[in-house]
C-alpha cells in the first residue's frame, strides 16, 4: 500500500489519464482511433510545453502569468520576419526575443524587487500591448507555405509537435533533476534565504528560470503560428490558465522546491482530453468547465488524503 | 544605483506613451462633436468599424471622441456615461455586452443625447441598431456548402459547425440561420464545438475534433473568420475533403481562399455600418428625423474564388485601404 | 539638534514611503490627466469614476484579509458571476430587498464553502479556488442557459446607480465596507488572528488560535465582499451575465491588493493601500481613454505604471538600508 501511494506521488495524473481514456473509448465510437489518439496528445503538447516552463518556475517559487503574450509576440515576430531572413532564422530570432521578454521579467523580479505575480502580469499586458502595435493590429498572413510542415506535419506517421513536446520534455528534465542548476532552482524554491546564506546567486538561477519559461512559450508559439500560417498579435487568449492547470494538476507544489515534470506531460494530455473527448461525445462547453474544476478539486482530494495517510504511518513510526 | 538608473528608465517610459499619445487632444465647442465607445481595437472587424465611424466623421466636419471598452463592460458603461459628462452631441456604441447599455442609454437619452448601436445588439432606448443579417449570413453559409456538395454521389448528408464563445450571445444568429437551413435542407449537424480559444489556433483544434467526430461530414462552418482559416489549414492538413466557410470577410480569410483553403466566407460590412451609424446621426441632428428604436439590417455577401476579388477592390474604394 | 530632527523626519518619511506612494501617484495621475483633457477634469466625471472604483475596491477588501492570511482566492470573478445571476433571478419572485440579503448569504456561503475545503479537505487554497473558478462559472451558465438576466427592481438598482445627498450611494457603501473592515482587522481580536496565521501559522496553533475557523472565516469574508460587489456591479449594468460578468476580476482585485501593499504569502498588510490601488487602477484606465491615448499603447501604459507603482514603494528599503552601512 504505502509503495502504492509513493507510486502515486509520480503517475497519479497518469491513472486518471488512463481512466479517462477508457471511459471514453466507451463513449465514442471515435475516440480509440490513431488519429484521433495523435490528435489528443498533439493537442496537449501547447498546454505541456509551457507547463514545463511553469514547473520550473513554480519550483523556484515563482509564477509567471505573460506566456500567453509571449505566444503572440512570437507569432507576430515570425510572421514579419519569415518573409525577410527565411523561416529557420526567423524561429531563432523569435524565440531570442520571446526569451528576452522572460529575461526582463525575472530582471524586474530580482532586480527591482516587484513582486513575480504583479512583474508578470503587468507584463503580460504590455507584450499585448507591444503584440498589437508591431503588427500593427493586423492578422500578418505568412505565405511561405513550408512553414506549416512545423506544426501540421507528420514524421513517420506521428505529429511533429509531439517530438517537439518529447525533446523539451527530454531537456528539461534533464536540467530539473540531473544539473546542479536543477538542484540551486529546488534550494532556491524551498527556502530562499537559506539558499542565499549558503552562497547561490539568486538572482541569477531566477532569471535563468524566467528566461526559460518565456523560451518554452515562444515555442508554443511556433508551433500555433505554423498551423495557421498567420501571425496573431491576440493569440491564445486565456492560454496562461491552462498552463498553471496543467502545471497544478501533475502535482507540482505550489510551495515551491518540489517540481513533478512527469506529472505535467501527462496532465498536459489529460487535460486536452477532457476538451477533445467531451467534444467529440457532444457534451456541452459549460459541462467541459465543470468537468476541469471537479477532476482538479478531486486530484488534490485524492492527493490529500494519500499525505495524511503517510503521516499517520509515520506519526506511528512506521518507515515510509 | 542601478535600480536607481532603473527606476528613472521606467518612469521615462511611462511617461513618454502619455505625453506622445495625448498631446494637443483639447477640444472647441462649436461644431458637432460624435462620441464612440467601441468594444476593441484588437480586431480587424472592430478596426474597419472605427475606420467607418472615423471616415463619416470626417466626411460630415464632425469632432470626434473613440474610447476603447478594452473588452471590459463596466469600462463601457463607465465610458458612455463619461461621454454624456463631456455634452457630446451624438453617440456611437459597439457594445461588448450589448445586455448591459440599458442605464447608460438611458442616461444618454435623458441628456438630450442621440444613440445608436453599431452592429452586436442593444438594450435600453437607442435610436438605431444597425447590424449584419446574421440569421441571412448563417443560411447563406448552409445553402453555398449545399450547391457545392447536392450533386457528389458521395454527399452524406453531414455537416459540422464550429461555434462562438457562449458569453458572446449575440452571434447566436449565425449559428441559428445555419442550422435552421441545414435542417430545411435535410442534413445533419453532427458536431457542433466552440472554439476554444477564439482565435485562429483554435479554429485548428476545434475542427480535429469535429473531424474525430464526425469524420464523414462534407462540409464545417465557422461562425468567424479568423477560427474558419485555422479549421481550414486543419482541414488540408489532415487531407480530407471538406468544404469549410468562415464569417467577417476579415484579410486573413480572402488570402485564404485565394491560397485555395478556405472555400468561403461571409462577408460583413464594418466600415459601412460605421459610417452608416453616424450618418443616421446626422439625418438626427441635423435634419431632424425620427428614429426610435429603429433596426437597419445590413446585408452580407458570400464569396467565393469567384468574386472576392472584386468584393476586395469595392471595399478597398470605399475605406481607400487595402481589404487584404 | 535641528539637523537630527530632521534627519529623523527624513527617516520617518522614508520608512513609511511605501505608504505614500499610492496617494502620490494618484494625485499625479489625476493632475496630469486634468491637465491634458477637459473631460476627464469635471466633477461629473471624477465623482463617476470613485463609483466606478468601488466595484474593484470593494471586492479587494475580502482578498486583503485573504492575502493577509496567507491565502489567495482566484475563484472571486466566476464566484462574482455566479452569485449575480442567481440573486438577480431571484428579484421578481422575493423582492428587493430579500433578494440583495440573498445575494450576500448565497455568497458568504458560496465562500464559506472554499474555506471548508481549504481547511478541512486540506486541499491548498489556489488549487481549490483554480477548481471553483470553473465550477463556479459552469454553473451560472448552466443555470441561466446562457441568457443574461435583465435587472428592473428599483432597490437593487439604487445600490449601484442611486444617490443619498448628492453623493452615489455606491462610494457611500464602499467607505462604509472600508470603516468596518478596518475596525475589524485593527480593532478585533479577529483581525489579530488573521495576521497572526499569516505570519506563522505554527506559532498561531501553539498560541492557541482556531487556524481552521479563522481561514473559513476569511473565505466567507472573501464571498461577503464579493456578494456586496456583484450587486453594485450588476445595478451598474443594468443585468447579470454569465459569462461577461467577473471577466478577470480576480486579478484585478489581486493585483489592486498586491499594488496596496500587502505582501503575498501572508502576514501585516495594508487595507487602505488597496483602496488606494483600486482608485490609481480605476482612473488611469478612464483617463487614458478620455486622453484619447492609441489602444495598443493603453495596454502598455498600464503595465508599466503597475510596476512603477510597486518598483517605487521598494525604494524605502535603499534609502534605509544606505543608512544602516
Amino acid at each position: 500500500m504505502v509503495k502504492f501511494l509513493k507510486l502515486y506521488e509520480k503517475i497519479g495524473i497518469f491513472i486518471f489519464l488512463v481512466a479517462g481514456a477508457i471511459f471514453l473509448s466507451f463513449a465514442s465510437p471515435h475516440f480509440l482511433q490513431g488519429d484521433t489518439l495523435f490528435n489528443v496528445v498533439a493537442q496537449g503538447t501547447y498546454g505541456a510545453i509551457v507547463g514545463f516552463g511553469m514547473t520550473l518556475a513554480i519550483t523556484s517559487g515563482g509564477f509567471d502569468l505573460s506566456v500567453g503574450a509571449v505566444m503572440a509576440l512570437t507569432s507576430v515576430f515570425l510572421s514579419i520576419l519569415i518573409p525577410f531572413i527565411g523561416i529557420p532564422l526567423a524561429i531563432l530570432v523569435s524565440l531570442i526575443v520571446a526569451s528576452f521578454v522572460g529575461f526582463i521579467n525575472g530582471l524586474i523580479i530580482t532586480k527591482l524587487k516587484v513582486n513575480p505575480l504583479i512583474t508578470t502580469l503587468a507584463m503580460m499586458t504590455i507584450i499585448r500591448g507591444v503584440a498589437l502595435i508591431v503588427a500593427g493590429g493586423r492578422q500578418i498572413v505568412i505565405h511561405q507555405k513550408v512553414f506549416m510542415e512545423l506544426g501540421t506535419g507528420k514524421t513517420l506517421g506521428i505529429p511533429n509537435p509531439i517530438y517537439i513536446m518529447v525533446i523539451l520534455f527530454v531537456i528539461f528534465y534533464f536540467i530539473l533533476y540531473h544539473t546542479p542548476f536543477g538542484r540551486h532552482i529546488s534550494a532556491v524554491g524551498s527556502n530562499e534565504s537559506a539558499a542565499r546564506i549558503s552562497g547561490l546567486n539568486v538572482d541569477l538561477i531566477k532569471i535563468a528560470v524566467f528566461v526559460l519559461v518565456s523560451f518554452t512559450a515562444g515555442v508554443a508559439g511556433t508551433i500555433r503560428t505554423s498551423q495557421t500560417l498567420i501571425g496573431i498579435p491576440t493569440m491564445a487568449p486565456g492560454f496562461v490558465l491552462v498552463a498553471i492547470t496543467v502545471t497544478i494538476l501533475g502535482g507540482t507544489s505550489l510551495a515551491g522546491g518540489r517540481g513533478n515534470l512527469w506529472g505535467t506531460l501527462f496532465a498536459g494530455i489529460f487535460i486536452s482530453m477532457i476538451y477533445y473527448g467531451l467534444n467529440i461525445i457532444g457534451v456541452q462547453i459549460f459541462y467541459q468547465m465543470l468537468s476541469v474544476g471537479i477532476v482538479l478539486i478531486l486530484a488534490l482530494f485524492i492527493d490529500g488524503i494519500r499525505n495524511r495517510y503517510l503521516e499517520t504511518l509515520k506519526a506511528k513510526g512506521l518507515k515510509v | 544605483m542601478k535600480k536607481k538608473i532603473l527606476l528613472v528608465v521606467l518612469a521615462v517610459l511611462l511617461v513618454l506613451p502619455i505625453s506622445l499619445f495625448a498631446a494637443g487632444k483639447e477640444k472647441e465647442k462649436e461644431g458637432i462633436t460624435i462620441g464612440f465607445s467601441l468594444w476593441t481595437m484588437e480586431y480587424t472587424f472592430f478596426q474597419n468599424l472605427e475606420a467607418g465611424v472615423r471616415g463619416a466623421c470626417e466626411d460630415f466636419g464632425y469632432e470626434y471622441i473613440m474610447i476603447d471598452q478594452n473588452s471590459d463592460p463596466q469600462k463601457m458603461v463607465q465610458d458612455i456615461n463619461a461621454l454624456v459628462g463631456q455634452k457630446v452631441d451624438g453617440i456611437v456604441i459597439t457594445p461588448v455586452d450589448p445586455g448591459a447599455i440599458g442605464p447608460a442609454v438611458q442616461n444618454a437619452r435623458d441628456a438630450g443625447i442621440p444613440v445608436t448601436c453599431a452592429d452586436i445588439g442593444k438594450t435600453g432606448p437607442v435610436n438605431a441598431l444597425l447590424i449584419s443579417n446574421n440569421y441571412q449570413g448563417g443560411q447563406m453559409a448552409m445553402e453555398f456548402i449545399h450547391e457545392q456538395v447536392k450533386d457528389d454521389p458521395n454527399n452524406t448528408w453531414k455537416v459540422g459547425v464550429g461555434r462562438v464563445q457562449p458569453q458572446w450571445t449575440y452571434a447566436r444568429q449565425r449559428g441559428e440561420g445555419f442550422m435552421d437551413k441545414a435542417r430545411e435542407l435535410g442534413y445533419e449537424v453532427a458536431s457542433e464545438i466552440v472554439v476554444n480559444p477564439p482565435s485562429a489556433e483554435g479554429g485548428y483544434d476545434a475542427m480535429q475534433q469535429i473531424m474525430s467526430a464526425a469524420p464523414d461530414i462534407v462540409g464545417v462552418y465557422f461562425a468567424s473568420g479568423r477560427e474558419a482559416v485555422g479549421g481550414a489549414n486543419a482541414v488540408k492538413a489532415s487531407g480530407k475533403d471538406i468544404i469549410v466557410v468562415g464569417y467577417n470577410g476579415d484579410p486573413e480569410e480572402l488570402q485564404a481562399i485565394e491560397d485555395g483553403v478556405l472555400h468561403a466566407t461571409i462577408a460583413q460590412q464594418p466600415y459601412f455600418i460605421g459610417y452608416e451609424s453616424v450618418r443616421v446621426l446626422k439625418e438626427i441632428l441635423e435634419e431632424g428625423k425620427e428614429y426610435e428604436d429603429a433596426e437597419v439590417s445590413v446585408v452580407v455577401e458570400l464569396l467565393t474564388p469567384d468574386n472576392y476579388k472584386q468584393w476586395a477592390a469595392e471595399a478597398e474604394k470605399r475605406r481607400g485601404a487595402p481589404a487584404y | 539638534m535641528k539637523g537630527s530632527e530632521k534627519s529623523r523626519l527624513i527617516e520617518q518619511f522614508a520608512s513609511r514611503f511605501d505608504s505614500f506612494v499610492l496617494p502620490l501617484l494618484f494625485i499625479a495621475l489625476v493632475v496630469v490627466f486634468s491637465i491634458l483633457s477637459p473631460a476627464f477634469r469635471t466633477t461629473f466625471n471624477l465623482v463617476s469614476t470613485l463609483r466606478f472604483t468601488s466595484f474593484i475596491a470593494v471586492g479587494a477588501i475580502g482578498m486583503a484579509f485573504c492575502i493577509m492570511n496567507g491565502d489567495f482566492d482566484i475563484s472571486v470573478g466566476s464566484m462574482l458571476s455566479l452569485v449575480a445571476v442567481i440573486g438577480s433571478s431571484m428579484l421578481p419572485v422575493i423582492g428587493g430587498v430579500p433578494a440583495v440579503m440573498f445575494t450576500l448569504i448565497f455568497a458568504s456561503f458560496l465562500g464559506f464553502v472554499n474555506g471548508v475545503f481549504v481547511t478541512k479537505l486540506r486541499i491548498p487554497a489556489f488549487i481549490t479556488t483554480l477548481g471553483m473558478m470553473f465550477i463556479f462559472r459552469s454553473f451560472a451558465y448552466i443555470y441561466t442557459n446562457n441568457t443574461p438576466v435583465y435587472i428592473q427592481n428599483k432597490f437593487w438598482l439604487f445600490i449601484g446607480n442611486g444617490k443619498v445627498a448628492g453623493v452615489p450611494f455606491a462610494i457611500i457603501l464602499m467607505l462604509l465596507c472600508y470603516v468596518v473592515a478596518w475596525l475589524l482587522l485593527r480593532k478585533s481580536p479577529f483581525g489579530r488572528y488573521v495576521i497572526a496565521v499569516g505570519t506563522n501559522r505554527d506559532a498561531a496553533v501553539l498560541s492557541g488560535i482556531n487556524v481552521d475557523r479563522t481561514k473559513i472565516i476569511v473565505f466567507t469574508l472573501v464571498g461577503l465582499f464579493i456578494g456586496i460587489a456583484s450587486v453594485i456591479i450588476s445595478a451598474n449594468l443594468g443585468s447579470a451575465n454569465p459569462g461577461m460578468l467577473g471577466q478577470g476580476y480576480e486579478f484585478q482585485v489581486i493585483t489592486a491588493v498586491v499594488l496596496g501593499g500587502t505582501v503575498l504569502g501572508g502576514g501585516n498588510g495594508n487595507l487602505w493601500g488597496a483602496f488606494f490601488a483600486s482608485m490609481v487602477i480605476t482612473y488611469l484606465k478612464n483617463g487614458l481613454g478620455l486622453t484619447q491615448v492609441d489602444s495598443y499603447w493603453q495596454f502598455v501604459a498600464i503595465g508599466l505604471v503597475l510596476i512603477f507603482a510597486v518598483a517605487m514603494s521598494r525604494v524605502k528599503f535603499t534609502v534605509l538600508g544606505q543608512k544602516e552601512v
